[in-house]
């Protein structure tokens, strides 16, 4: 399958010296199921709706819930590759001045969300997908103060390389037939190539989420062996 | 037309900032905004928060009036509020608070009057008190200023 290729070469550069993200497992696994839980809840609940489905010629065969082991394990599998590459850049990079672009990111794109959202409050997709949005930054701007918001938007751009081709292929890029499909009538119907615009802002949000709670149990991690 | 309707919005933004500003913000809302001037709760970004806002809903008001039947100068107007938010969010953040390094050394007159205009705001702690009231709008003294220093 697709997706074991994005973790294989990030779980093993982990263990670099330099990197030492293997020190943080514990708190990106205890992040990433946390975030899991209620995305896999909306996953099973649109599949079971018929917002999307899976074409199970390109999969194992296991399926829990309506959902493919494969999605299953995508959503520890992708966050994973995602925090892990915000872990590098972070670390051998200085970014944290971007953080005076953080209310015009959020500002824009609460804008963005919100108008999207009602004028397209028919289509369940983008609905879910703004509202979830809005709400992740409102509570990371405002309530929790994050100042990292636009340092994570400037790494998630540069993970939209991955993206594409990782999602691209989800979508049909290159397949006879797509392995994720969607109904049209729940989506806007912009697609970047063969991804729906909604995925992308999608991801933007669990990187976001994901992101949060690694912080937090990293945190708490680093109090605790000081 | 529109790209008027969205210039006419942005210049009139400056000066309901300033109305804003100086009748409500000192006004009747001081107490939200008093936090800003004298420091005396934690965080730094409590003042934005209600530019955000006051901003924010609006432009996503217009916004959606202007598109749902057919684009209408709603959604322009709608757009230079957007604009003037966005503006007012890059020249706060990043310039007055010099956050990125790359403009402290500016010569420009207008910059450093304009960031002269904000400190000079600042200055004041009490309701009553206070100058310069608007944003992108410098007070011409602040102006000759700076540009006369940069003559000589």
């Amino acid at each position: 399958m697709v997706l074991f290729f994005t973790i294989i070469i990030c779980f093993i550069a982990s263990f670099d010296k330099r990197i030492l993200f293997h020190h943080y497992f514990g708190a990106f696994i205890k992040a990433a199921i946390l975030v899991a839980v209620s995305f896999i809840i909306w996953d099973v609940f649109f599949t079971a709706k018929g917002v999307w489905w899976f074409n199970t010629d390109y999969t194992l065969g296991i399926v829990i819930a309506g959902l493919p082991l494969e999605e299953w394990l995508f959503f520890i599998c992708i966050p994973f590759s995602c925090v892990f590459t915000y872990f590098c850049f972070d670390k051998f990079f200085k970014w944290d001045k971007l953080s005076a672009f953080n209310n015009l990111i959020v500002f824009f794109s609460i804008i963005v969300c919100a108008v999207t959202a009602l004028l397209h409050y028919d289509k369940i997709y983008t609905l879910v997908t703004a509202i979830v949005t809005i709400a992740a930054l409102t509570y990371l701007h405002f309530v929790s103060r994050a100042d990292w918001i636009a340092k994570a938007s400037l790494i998630f751009t540069i993970l939209m390389l991955g993206f594409f081709p990782v999602n691209g292929v989800l979508t049909g890029t290159g397949l006879a037939n797509p392995i994720v499909n969607y109904n049209p009538g729940d989506f806007l119907g912009i697609r970047l190539g063969t991804i729906p615009v909604e995925d992308a802002v999608y991801g933007y949000t669990q990187f976001l989420l994901v992101l949060y709670f690694f912080k937090k149990f990293q945190n708490i991690q680093d109090e605790k062996s000081k | 037309m529109n790209l008027l309707i969205v210039l006419g919005v942005f210049i009139a933004m400056e000066g309901a900032t300033w109305l804003i500003h100086k009748y409500v913000m000192h006004g009747f809302l001081w107490i939200l905004h008093k936090d800003h001037h004298d420091h005396s709760s934690k965080g730094d970004l409590e003042k934005n928060d209600y530019f955000f806002v006051i901003f924010a809903i609006p432009t996503i008001a217009l916004m959606y009036f202007g598109t749902v039947d057919s684009i209408n100068h709603l959604f322009y107007i709608g757009l230079g509020i957007m604009l003037y938010g966005m503006t007012y969010f890059f020249v706060h953040d990043v310039f007055i608070h010099q956050r990125i390094k790359y403009f402290t050394n500016t010569k420009n007159s207008y910059f450093l009057a304009l960031r002269r205009a904000h400190k000079q705001h600042h200055k004041h702690i009490r309701k009553e008190d206070g100058e310069c009231f608007g944003f992108l709008y410098v007070p011409l003294k602040y102006f000759k200023m700076y540009s006369n220093s940069a003559k000589k």
